[in-house]
């Protein structure tokens, strides 16, 4: 078994890694508002979900791609790829930005307590995910390649393929923008001040409501990029894509400490190595198992996660 | 339990109303009204598979009705079970208790067969499924769930885990087999009567997957530790073709195999046409086309649409009960017997026969394969 294993390690690792920035973006989505509000939002599973379906959109009723079409090449390729990602990333951002102003605003205005916008976010999962349901009649659906899935080189013994790469650089460049936006930039600044004391920051004239508007823009942004890459990777969505998803980089937020950056980036590549290790040792049916007792083990000893709970922490 | 209750009356209520509808207008005075009932997945994930079966039942109710103009006039109650056994256990009560339905093609699947049974059953209602293929409906040795109600014009899992395992293999000159099943009844029942038949030195390794799975990347790495050359999946199309997908982008080139859960008309619109290329399906079905390409034209005339798959079986079926109609057969009891007693032809020409339990004798198994982004017929598998 560890003869196997060490025989497939590589290729294993690349396929766990370019899960693990899948669910680092989720998991941004989930951290960014934690850091800020104190609050999970549980519809960000399903501003994931809706984001495949953007870029599925692009591929298959823009560009016109069927699963018999010949591959895309050179510039049109990258024409595509980048509509489907801006496209997917706006559609997510925009979309959990309304989601706040519908779903949590008023109640947060109201001093609702914890409850009422728990129970709102869990609302407004289920309305995204059962609209989506009832239009593609509980279908799986899938997006045509555009682009050929070729292996770029070798590593060891382990193909090194190009999606896998795309989404590995891609969201490595993601994360860095949103660090240096977060650290560098006036709004960066004002959502920190407001993670750290929104009273104090309310008394320093910075304008809550824009403040927590542009973290969801941001968290949607980030979950959107990952809808895309997604569905660049496994070409596959249903409307029930959201809630595996969701849970696996909600667990890696927590994991690497929620409300933490910083957290969100180590927690998900540990969870994508993780569950691919442990489905192939293990076998399959223990991967959820598995997770589960690693977290709850961390949580023991760690009980805020590897890196702590904080937005703040980020500070370069 | 109150929430339930309330489900089964309203689901009671619709039926009443769709039934009322169907029985209104009266366009032959004389004609005897006789109704069938139809179950299966009509919306939801399953549901080409459902419409297609149910398009089949409509054909043979057309030509019936349209022989024996003014003289019987058969209408269908649509009962949507979505393939799911908990959706079944809430429109089953309804059909069971509308007296005025007499047979019920179906149900397609059989986890909604078995949750459907205890109301059927108490009723007396008779039931003929093209698609319901679990053994253990009709095993004595599990406790005889589908007696007397049940019978089926496909053969069962027995006859298609081996089948399959055939198929998968054929032409290789050296297979090791590796095969993933759903975690599903349907999935691994199917590797269980699909084992004891493996050669010794055949079989390269099981896994076992949630049909939640999205990234197959560990099941992949197991297949090629296992230097496999054909893999065999048991589970149904939304999931087979992101891991044929998978395995195919991974590099792998060997033979790519499912049972009749991945034989459905989205399975191909689910992956590129290239990944898909020669993979090997088995089923209990036979296209109509390949029975008579007349009847297929015939089929499409009429029903607006191509034949799907079970086709051929649903309208096996529905005969099955039109011939008992035929012989006045008009109360549940008497069709119940009809049933038991009946001896027919299926439209590719062998004998429908019920034994005791509800199976049909012998029972062959066909095989299909992708081409080009569609799947086509290859015959009996032998």
């Amino acid at each position: 078994m560890i003869g196997n294993f060490l025989d497939q390690f590589w290729s294993l690792t690349f396929g766990g890694l370019s899960l693990g920035f899948i669910y680092i973006l989720i998991a941004l989505g989930y951290t960014m508002v934690y850091g800020v509000l104190r609050m999970i939002n549980f519809a960000n599973s399903e501003i994931f979900m809706v984001g495949t379906f953007a870029t599925i959109i692009i591929i298959k009723d823009v560009f016109q791609f069927t699963q018999t079409s010949e591959y895309a090449t050179g510039f049109r390729l990258w024409l595509i790829l980048g509509t489907a990602l801006i496209s997917s990333m706006l559609v997510s951002g925009i979309l959990s930005m309304l989601v706040e102003m519908v779903a949590y605003r008023r109640l947060r205005r109201m001093n609702s307590g914890v409850l009422a916008p728990l129970i709102s976010a869990i609302g407004v999962s289920m309305v995204l995910s059962e609209s989506v349901r009832i239009l593609t009649d509980s279908r799986p659906v899938a997006s045509p390649r555009a682009m050929e899935k070729k292996f770029l080189g070798q590593f060891f013994d382990a193909g090194i393929r190009i999606d896998n790469t795309i989404i590995v650089i891609s969201a490595l460049v993601l994360f860095g923008i949103l660090i240096t936006f977060v650290n560098k930039t006036r709004m960066g600044k004002a959502i920190r001040a407001v993670s750290m004391n929104p009273n104090a920051a309310r008394l320093m004239g910075i304008n809550i409501d824009g403040v927590i508007s542009a973290t969801f823009l941001v968290g949607g942004l980030m979950t959107g990029a990952a809808g895309f890459f997604y569905t660049l990777k496994y070409e596959n969505t249903s409307a029930f894509i959201g809630f595996e998803l969701g849970i696996a980089a909600f667990t890696a937020a927590i994991l690497g400490g929620i409300g933490n950056i910083k957290g969100a980036f180590y927690g998900g590549l540990a969870l994508g190595l993780l569950e691919t290790y442990a489905s192939f040792f293990l076998g399959t049916q223990w991967k959820a198992v598995t997770v589960f007792v690693v977290l709850v083990l961390v949580l023991y000893t760690r009980p805020n996660g590897l890196f702590g709970e904080a937005l703040t922490q980020t500070r370069a | 339990m109150k929430k339930r209750g309330l489900i089964s009356v309203a689901a009671a209520a619709a039926l009443a109303v769709s039934s009322l509808v169907g029985f209104a207008p009266a366009s032959h005075a004389k004609a005897k009204r006789i109704t069938l009932a139809f179950q299966g997945p009509l919306t939801g994930e399953e549901a080409s598979v459902g419409q297609d079966e149910l398009a089949g039942m409509l054909y043979a109710i057309k030509l019936f009705n349209a022989k024996n103009k003014g003289k019987y006039k058969v209408k269908v109650v649509q009962a949507d079970d979505q393939g799911d056994p908990a959706q079944s256990a809430k429109v089953a009560p309804g059909i069971a208790s509308n007296k005025k339905i007499i047979g019920l093609v179906g149900a397609a699947y059989s986890g909604a067969t078995i949750a459907a049974l205890p109301y059927y059953k108490q009723r007396n209602l008779a039931m003929v499924s093209p698609s319901a293929t679990r053994v253990s409906i009709t095993d004595a040795a599990a406790g005889n769930i589908g007696f007397p109600v049940f019978h089926r014009v496909v053969p069962t899992d027995k006859v298609q885990g081996p089948a399959l395992f055939k198929l998968a293999t054929k032409g290789v000159s050296s297979p090791k087999v590796y095969i993933v099943d759903d975690q599903s009844a349907y999935g691994v029942g199917l590797v269980d009567y699909m084992k004891p038949t493996i050669p010794a030195g055949q079989g390269a390794g099981f896994d076992s997957v949630s049909d939640k799975t999205t990234d197959w990347s560990a099941t992949i790495a197991k297949v090629k530790t296992a230097g496999a050359n054909v893999v065999i999946y048991t589970g149904y199309f939304p999931q087979a073709a992101p891991f044929f997908k998978q395995l195919r982008d991974s590099g792998y080139t060997g033979i790519l195999a499912g049972g009749d859960g991945v034989l459905s008309p989205t399975f191909v619109t689910l992956a590129p046409a290239s990944v898909l290329e020669g993979v090997r399906l088995t089923a209990g079905t036979v296209p109509l086309a390949e029975i008579d390409a007349k009847l297929e034209a015939d089929f499409a005339k009429k029903m607006g649409k191509a034949s799907g798959v079970y086709a051929a079986e649903s309208i096996d079926a529905t005969n099955v009960f039109l011939s008992c109609i035929a012989k006045g057969v008009s109360t549940r009891d008497a069709m119940l017997k009809c049933v038991k007693a009946y001896s027919g032809k299926s439209l590719t020409g062998t004998t429908i026969k019920f034994n005791q339990f509800g199976d049909v004798a012998g029972g062959v198994m066909n095989g299909f394969e992708v081409k080009n982004g569609v799947i086509k017929f290859t015959g009996a598998v032998k």
